[in-house]
């Protein structure tokens, strides 16, 4: 049975929402999703839809009545850049977009339903494309960099959904009783994956939009006796210098980690804590073009392996390449593949089951996996994947000189050798990405260095400047 | 005081002083993001020379807020 179906017992509670105060039923739960469905548009053929969405439960309903009529869905963040949204519009050609009713679409969409604040916007009469037809197997779309210019999708199927969330369920022993908070977004995977993991399970989800650093959401978290918190390196940040174990939450049981690399001394710090606390923590790894979840490191088994990654996840298998060292990763939940525009939406599985990480790793003695490296120049802030070259080349169309960008899990450096164009390069990662203006230095140096044959040589610049 | 205050704040949330009025709320400006947040109160305990609460830290909700939450501390504002 797959999680969409919300096949629990009726008077189970599926969520309980920050914002309105509402618990809803997973009886009550599946008749909203039907209701939506007899709202949304209907063709004979699969459609897409886009889906603006924050932590709250109408673009929840939204996304499953997508997933139970199957539209193929692509959940965007609510507060996506307007150009960005009217650029993915033209590149996908969504059917219906469910959105905030204070986004306005170009002119061939039309509103077909209006609620309290969302808006059901179709494509006009006669604008439906036949020939861009949509793989049956393709059912969420998902941007692998969070909120960054690209427009290239993950095309994840159902099989692919499903099987994580069994895999999720089973290795962190979800149960009905659990009460997961939400401090991530549902357009992001490892959000999803907590959402998705739980009504496997018919567990209760307790959406919310605060983050850790709000008095609302440890109000929520008290009030509605939440049992687990999901966080990214940042939250846990966060959470150490909040002093978690002085507040009192006797209703909490699980803390998991992904999103990123947590720096060992965080995960020594939680691992006691946890110890103490009788908690469960879980250090894990991921990737979006795998759904989720790819591996995970086992509580009991945390002591002395501060930075693995830990074993695969059921159901999946990971080795190294033994020429080049790389992390791949085989199972169910590896996508079909990347799309770029609308067309690459009618093809279907081209990884076949196996994901070329772009890691770097190695295994220990007792079969256990860490990273040692990246493959491609990608690093992640606050959980978002930054690709570095993909950030130089972005910065070369509005400036005008040569701009060499290196960075680490804190901070992303943009090198310049012209100091006129500092602020702007600057003002345009910031934008570009929405990243916190602390994350980015820019550095000016009389010349990059570069390598013998001409390349820019970013070991040293790394060297110089991190 | 209240202008050292405004000063650590414009610095730590990367803003002009004069955008760090009383009415300056948490997620009210892109800067000033949980993110931000984790950077605000790290300067400010170095600032002042304090360790701020868990309680204080989540309830610092504005550029008001904060300094009556300063003023418990001992910093006169």
């Amino acid at each position: 049975m797959s999680f969409w179906m919300l096949k629990h017992p009726q008077h189970l509670t599926a969520i309980m929402d920050e914002e309105s105060g509402k618990e809803i039923t997973y009886g009550e739960l599946a008749s909203l999703v039907q209701a939506i469905i007899g709202k949304l548009p209907t063709a004979s053929s699969k459609m897409l839809g886009f889906i603006l969405c924050n932590n709250e439960v109408e673009p929840l309903i939204a996304y499953l009545a997508a997933l139970q009529k199957k539209d193929a869905v692509c959940l965007l963040n609510n507060a996506i850049h307007h150009n960005l949204l009217i650029r993915l519009v033209h590149l996908y050609q969504p059917e219906w977009i469910y959105a905030p009713d204070v986004v306005v679409l170009p002119e061939s969409y039309q509103v077909i339903h209006q609620s309290d604040r969302y808006f059901i916007w179709v494509k006009k009469t006669g604008m439906f494309q036949e020939h861009h037809r949509i793989h049956p197997d393709v059912a969420v779309l998902l941007s692998t960099s969070g909120t960054t210019g690209s427009p290239k999708l993950v095309k994840l199927s159902y099989k692919n959904i499903q099987a994580n969330a069994e895999s999720i369920a089973q290795y962190l022993e979800l149960q009905q009783e659990d009460r997961p908070i939400t401090t991530l977004p549902m357009h992001y995977s490892y959000g999803l994956s907590v959402i998705h993991s739980h009504f496997q399970v018919g567990a209760t989800v307790l959406l919310t939009n605060q983050s850790v650093t709000s008095k609302r959401f440890w109000d929520f978290f008290r009030e509605r006796k939440a049992t687990s918190l999901a966080g990214v390196p940042f939250i846990y940040q966060m959470l150490e210098r909040l002093k978690l174990h002085t507040m009192n939450l006797p209703s909490l049981r699980t803390l998991t980690q992904a999103g990123g690399r947590l720096e060992p001394r965080l995960v020594k710090h939680f691992h006691q804590m946890a110890m103490q606390k009788q908690w469960r923590f879980f250090v894990m790894y991921g990737q979006t073009e795998a759904t989720a979840r790819i591996s995970y490191v086992p509580p009991d088994r945390l002591s002395g392996k501060e930075d693995s990654i830990g074993v695969a996840i059921p159901q999946g298998k990971l080795s190294i390449d033994e020429g080049t060292q790389e992390l791949i990763y085989e199972g169910p939940n590896v996508m079909l593949g990347y799309a770029n525009s609308r067309e690459d939406l009618g093809k279907g599985d081209e990884y076949h089951g196996i994901l070329r990480t772009g890691d770097l790793g190695k295994m220990d003695e007792d079969g256990f996996f860490y990273i040692t490296g990246r493959l491609k120049r990608f690093i992640k802030l606050f959980g978002l994947r930054v690709n570095l070259d993909e950030v130089e080349r972005a910065l070369e169309k509005v400036i005008p000189v040569t701009v060499a960008c290196v960075g680490d899990d804190r901070m992303l450096a943009i090198i310049l050798e012209n100091e006129e164009y500092a602020d702007k390069a600057k003002t345009e990662v910031i934008h570009l990405y929405k990243l916190h203006s602390s994350a980015v230095q820019v550095k000016v140096v009389p010349e990059i260095f570069r390598t013998a044959n001409g390349k820019i040589d970013y070991t040293k610049i790394t060297e110089m400047v991190m | 005081m209240e202008e050292k205050l405004r000063e650590v704040f414009a610095r730590a949330l990367d803003i002009p002083e004069e955008m760090v009025k009383d009415e300056l709320e948490f997620n009210s400006i892109p800067q000033w993001d949980s993110i931000g947040h984790l950077g605000l109160i790290a300067a400010l305990d170095e600032a002042f020379g304090i360790m701020i609460e868990t309680e204080d830290v989540i309830d610092m909700s504005s550029f008001k807020k904060a300094k009556e939450i300063l003023a418990k501390y001992g910093v006169q504002v």
